[in-house]
């Protein structure tokens, strides 16, 4: 508690001293944490309904924004002197490609390695994991090779709003325009859906969802479908807004996964809290001045975060103490 | 006594069971199985102790470029980065294999023993003079320069007590949890050294340049005047021969004690936790502390590694450690068998080898011998896809590894009944929510 | 085998008040328990009332909400499982809990984990003092294994045991941490009547030898009313009834309990 106190005080004190600076730096946070967010909501996704920390998505997420990118580039030509009508049916055309991509991509990999070891030990399943998303990276750096990639400035960075100096551009907006509708679609699924309702019974017990005619198989599926889906949509906005290489994946994957825990694991609306807490966090470190690490501390940061999570309170903000069990 | 025996000797079925087992006896296998066992155990050792042993010795008369696939033999120099490797998966195995913890991040422990081989025998600490056995350098120079068998030691228990501290909040959590907090560990402390270049204006680690040079093993001018060893490995004419003697004998030293803990009482309580950690805490086995014994003692041995690498490179540097080292190990102890000293330290020799100059050879070879001469194809590049590619398939389908532990093997040779591919995962009923463990997402283990 | 510090008729363990709460879900309600020294008592009731739940607390996997547990004059309701074990309580478990990679012998050897000494410096130079603390470990295993009909399979893997010697096997590793309280948690589920007939003798013939209380839980009322000299009765974590097998199996509470309310009309 009284490390959260530090951390308000020393906000206070950066907002303080450059107000405009922590504002800018806000939105960058909030950004970027849409971005997490929809990253955080696969692990979480995914731990929910087989208890297991997909190592691989963050890979399949990386694979996906290159493979996106070179749609971008190669496939449709768009640049920044297309029309603002082509660049946006574009983008729309390249969504979907890439939910699809990221979608199938996931959920061959439950197919072909976690689902042969459902009744193996959660450490074999874990370590399979581990190796799934070294393939992917190694796939990633085969097809695309070291470079980093990007897309041309497709959205313009116009300002949307500046106010005193705080500026928000629409290239940043069109991140939170994309997550925003997104989250809504998801959270209808899982709440109003015969698909939504399986998933949520099949991560609570698996054997009773069976028994009452869930095909639990199917579901399991679905869930990895879902979530490279998420991680596809935001694998096309991270390319929008930075640049991706073969192993843009790994960092990512555990920012999202710490994000995911913050919230508490297995929670949706938790893991998108997190997502942004912790975008926050990270924009926080390197955009403010005031004794702030800086980004060659981000890492540890995040790291450091994780692991006083898991140690100090494992169910996250959102999750609840688990009782010692039946 | 006697009497029986000739009794047996004139009984048809005595003569019958005699000539039959004399006709098995006479051949090689039953002469081989008729040795008492510890021989049997002891003699492949010994014979492959040799083998490589002498290897600087006959590698000169092994046939060089164009070996069928991989092209040719490894240098005595890679040897050593081989051995070790390979000393770093036994080490790891200690904690994956026998108490069945998955530890991530154990490139932190080489990173601690590297650095600290770096603080107590090299120039970097300019503002001390101090010096304590140390070979090769002039003694005025500056810094911290102890001799290097010290500085082994001190490196393996400093990297031990750093495993202890990484225990602490570390060892209670659940399987998985302890997996990314140990990949936590992994990359903050390698991440640290690169950053450690002005801690309030005080160079620990000297950023990304790294520490170095770094002192040379030896044994010092009246050392070499008495019996003749070496003086000083890295100014010695044979260094790369001495290194790798030094580091075989290394990775001997740790073979065997780990072989002596796993038959001990604590390697027992390792093993039974892995098993069924609720029933080994019911047995009277203090959780935490077994653990933590575990993770000290693979990080012993990790620390020892690392400091000797980083005087053998006479330099420790941040870009040598990463995550995927630690899952280059921990392929090596999947490989192997967990808990299987012996695959550990096969599959360890060969993915090392792979590594530092395996891959590049194949790929050698196979661009001039197999693919077209316009299609030249970087095997190396793809090496960690490799080690994806063995751990998913050794989890698929052997995950008992090359070769299994001896309580299996034994099973093998029996004919035992449980069957291993899908014995090992039906059978296992340790892990599946037993009465107070079931925790849902994110819960705390009930006790430590 | 330590004398025991107090007079036969001192109680051994003395659970007074003791709840556990899940959540909402009252498990053991306000339990008053005792254990005289050398007794067998069996806790029995239907499925769910809490007696599984109640064992684990005396073994220290739960905590218990409130209330506190004595053990041979300690407190052990805040105590870890090993530490406990280490007190003198010794279990087994209602679903096998065997390390099943590890011979029967091993088995039994890690039971004596808590009162073996040998440590790490010796185990690795091979001191002779842990050379030979180890050579009496076994032989003293190989005894329990014989005391428990487990001779011959000394060396096999626990999983690949019988059913039936699977039971006993636990048996000999809880009595290798040298209990003065042994818990069996349904020891005779899954076996047939010969199985069951013997191994109430192996526990009577445990009794003979062994200066140690039982508490069992059963389901299986021969088991129960043929070997223990107390009986008390769970339902929805309350003791019900308590006493002689003849008085508990003509209480109507019991078989209320156990049967519904018709069954006593």
């Amino acid at each position: 508690m009284c490390f959260v106190a530090l951390l308000l005080a020393w906000l206070g004190v950066n907002l303080y001293k450059t107000p405009t600076d922590f504002f800018n730096v806000f939105l960058i946070g909030l950004t970027t944490g849409s971005v997490y967010a929809l990253v955080a909501l696969g692990y979480t996704l995914v731990y929910g309904i087989l208890q297991l920390i997909n190592f691989a998505h963050g890979d399949v997420f990386a694979l996906t924004g290159l493979f996106a990118s070179s749609l971008i580039a190669n496939r449709f030509n768009l640049d920044e002197n297309s029309g603002a009508l082509v660049i946006l049916a574009g983008l729309a055309a390249v969504f979907l490609i890439a939910m699809i991509f990221g979608a199938v991509v996931n959920s061959t990999i439950e197919l072909v390695a976690y689902r042969r070891l459902r009744s193996a030990p959660r450490l074999a399943v874990l370590i399979t994991a581990v190796g799934m998303s070294f393939i992917v990276q190694n796939i990633s750096l085969a097809v695309f090779d070291v470079n980093f990639r990007s897309v041309p400035p497709l959205i313009s960075d116009a300002n949307v709003f500046s106010i005193g100096g705080v500026h928000y551009n629409w290239q940043a907006f069109f991140v939170i325009l994309v997550t925003a509708p997104v989250l809504v679609v998801l959270s209808w699924l899982v709440k109003n859906t015969r698909q939504g309702k399986a998933m949520r019974a099949t991560s609570q017990d698996p054997e009773a969802s069976a028994m009452m005619g869930i095909n639990v198989n199917r579901t399991i599926s679905f869930t990895f479908l879902l979530a490279g889906g998420l991680a596809g949509i935001g694998a096309v906005l991270f390319l929008v807004e930075f640049n991706i290489r073969y192993d843009t994946g790994f960092e990512l994957g555990l920012i999202a996964f710490t994000a995911a825990v913050l919230g508490g694991i297995g929670n949706l609306t938790g893991a998108v809290l997190g997502a942004v807490l912790i975008g926050l966090i990270q924009a926080f470190n390197e955009g403010l001045s005031w004794f702030a690490p800086g980004s060659d501390w981000t890492r540890s940061i995040v790291f450091g975060l994780l692991i006083a999570i898991l140690v100090f309170r494992p169910e996250g903000l959102l999750g609840e103490r688990t009782p010692e069990g039946a | 006594m006697a009497r029986r025996r000739d009794r047996a000797r004139t009984s048809v079925r005595g003569y019958r069971d005699r000539a039959v087992r004399a006709s098995r006896l006479d051949s090689g296998a039953g002469q081989w199985r008729r040795l008492p066992r510890p021989v049997r155990t002891f003699t492949p050792v010994v014979v492959l102790l040799a083998i490589a042993a002498t290897y600087p010795f006959y590698l000169a008369s092994l046939p060089s470029g164009n070996v069928p696939l991989i092209y040719s033999f490894p240098s005595v120099r890679s040897a050593v980065t081989i051995l070790v490797f390979t000393t770093m998966a036994v080490g790891l195995n200690v904690v994956v294999g026998y108490c069945g913890l998955l530890d991530l991040g154990y490139v932190a422990f080489y990173a601690i023993g590297a650095y600290t081989g770096g603080w107590l025998a090299s120039g970097q600490f300019q503002q001390v003079r101090f010096h304590f056995g140390s070979v090769g350098i002039t003694h005025d120079a500056r810094g911290i320069h102890i001799s290097i068998w010290l500085v082994l030691l001190c490196a393996a228990a400093l990297t031990a007590i750093g495993g202890i501290l990484i225990g602490l909040p570390t060892l209670r959590l659940r399987g998985d949890y302890l997996a990314i907090v140990t990949l936590g560990f992994g990359e903050i402390i390698p991440q640290f050294v690169r950053n450690a270049d002005s801690l309030h204006g005080f160079d620990l680690t000297h950023g990304t340049f790294g520490i170095s040079p770094i002192d040379s093993p030896g044994f010092g001018n009246t050392v070499h005047r008495a019996v003749g060893l070496p003086v000083s490995y890295q100014q010695s004419f044979n260094a790369d021969r001495l290194f790798f003697w030094t580091a075989l004998v290394i990775l001997l030293v740790t073979i065997f004690c780990c072989i002596r803990l796993r038959d001990s009482r604590l390697g027992r309580a390792w093993i039974a936790i892995r098993e069924d950690e609720t029933a080994a805490g019911a047995m009277g086995i203090p959780l935490m502390r077994t653990k933590t014994w575990a993770y000290a003692i693979g990080a012993f041995f990790g620390g020892a590694a690392g400091a000797y690498v980083a005087s053998f490179n006479a330099g420790a540097f941040p870009s040598q450690f990463s995550f995927n080292i630690s899952v280059f190990l921990l392929c090596m102890v999947i490989l192997g068998g967990m808990g299987s000293i012996w695959g550990v330290v096969v599959a360890g020799v060969i993915l090392s080898w792979l590594n530092v100059e395996g891959l590049a050879n194949i790929g050698t070879w196979l661009n001039d011998n197999v693919f077209p001469s316009n299609h030249n194809i970087e095997v190396a590049k793809y090496q960690f896809g490799i080690y994806g590619v063995v751990i998913v398939l050794m989890m698929m389908f052997r995950p008992q590894g090359l070769i299994p532990e001896r309580r299996r093997k034994r099973e093998l040779e029996e004919g035992g009944h449980g069957t291993l591919d899908d014995g090992i995962y039906e059978m296992r009923g340790a892990d599946e929510p037993g009465a107070g463990e079931r925790g849902s997402p994110g819960g705390p283990i009930p006790r430590g | 085998m330590s004398e025991p510090a107090t007079t036969p008729d001192s109680n051994l363990l003395v659970a007074d008040d003791v709840r556990k709460e899940f959540g909402g879900l009252i498990a053991v309600n306000d339990l008053e328990f005792t254990i005289p020294e050398r007794s067998l008592v069996s806790l029995i009731g239907p499925n769910g009332a809490g007696k599984t739940t109640f064992f684990n607390m005396l073994t220290g996997l739960y905590r218990a909400t409130s209330g506190t547990i004595l053990f041979d004059g300690h407190d052990v309701t805040d105590k870890p499982p090993h530490a406990i074990t280490k007190l003198g309580v010794g279990r087994t478990f209602q679903n096998i809990r065997l390390f099943p990679q590890m011979t029967a012998l091993e088995n039994v050897l890690v039971g004596m984990h808590s009162r073996l000494k040998g440590g790490i410096v010796g185990s690795v130079l091979g001191l002779p003092r842990v050379r030979r603390e180890e050579r009496e470990a076994r032989v003293k295993a190989r005894e329990l294994l014989e005391f428990a009909g487990l001779g011959r399979v000394d060396e096999e893997l626990a999983e690949s045991l019988a059913y039936g010697d699977q039971r006993r096997l636990e048996v000999a590793r809880a009595l290798a941490t040298e209990p003065k309280l042994l818990l069996l948690d349904e020891p005779t589920a899954g076996m047939n009547p010969q199985e069951t007939v013997t191994f109430m003798e192996f526990v009577a013939r445990l009794r003979e030898q062994r200066p140690l209380a039982i508490l069992l839980i059963e389901h299986d009322m021969k088991v129960v009313m043929g070997i223990s000299e107390r009986v008390t009765v769970l339902d929805y974590g309350e003791k019900i009834a308590e006493g002689t097998p003849r008085e508990i199996q003509t209480d109507e509470r019991v078989i209320e309990a156990y049967l519904g309310k018709a069954a006593t009309h």
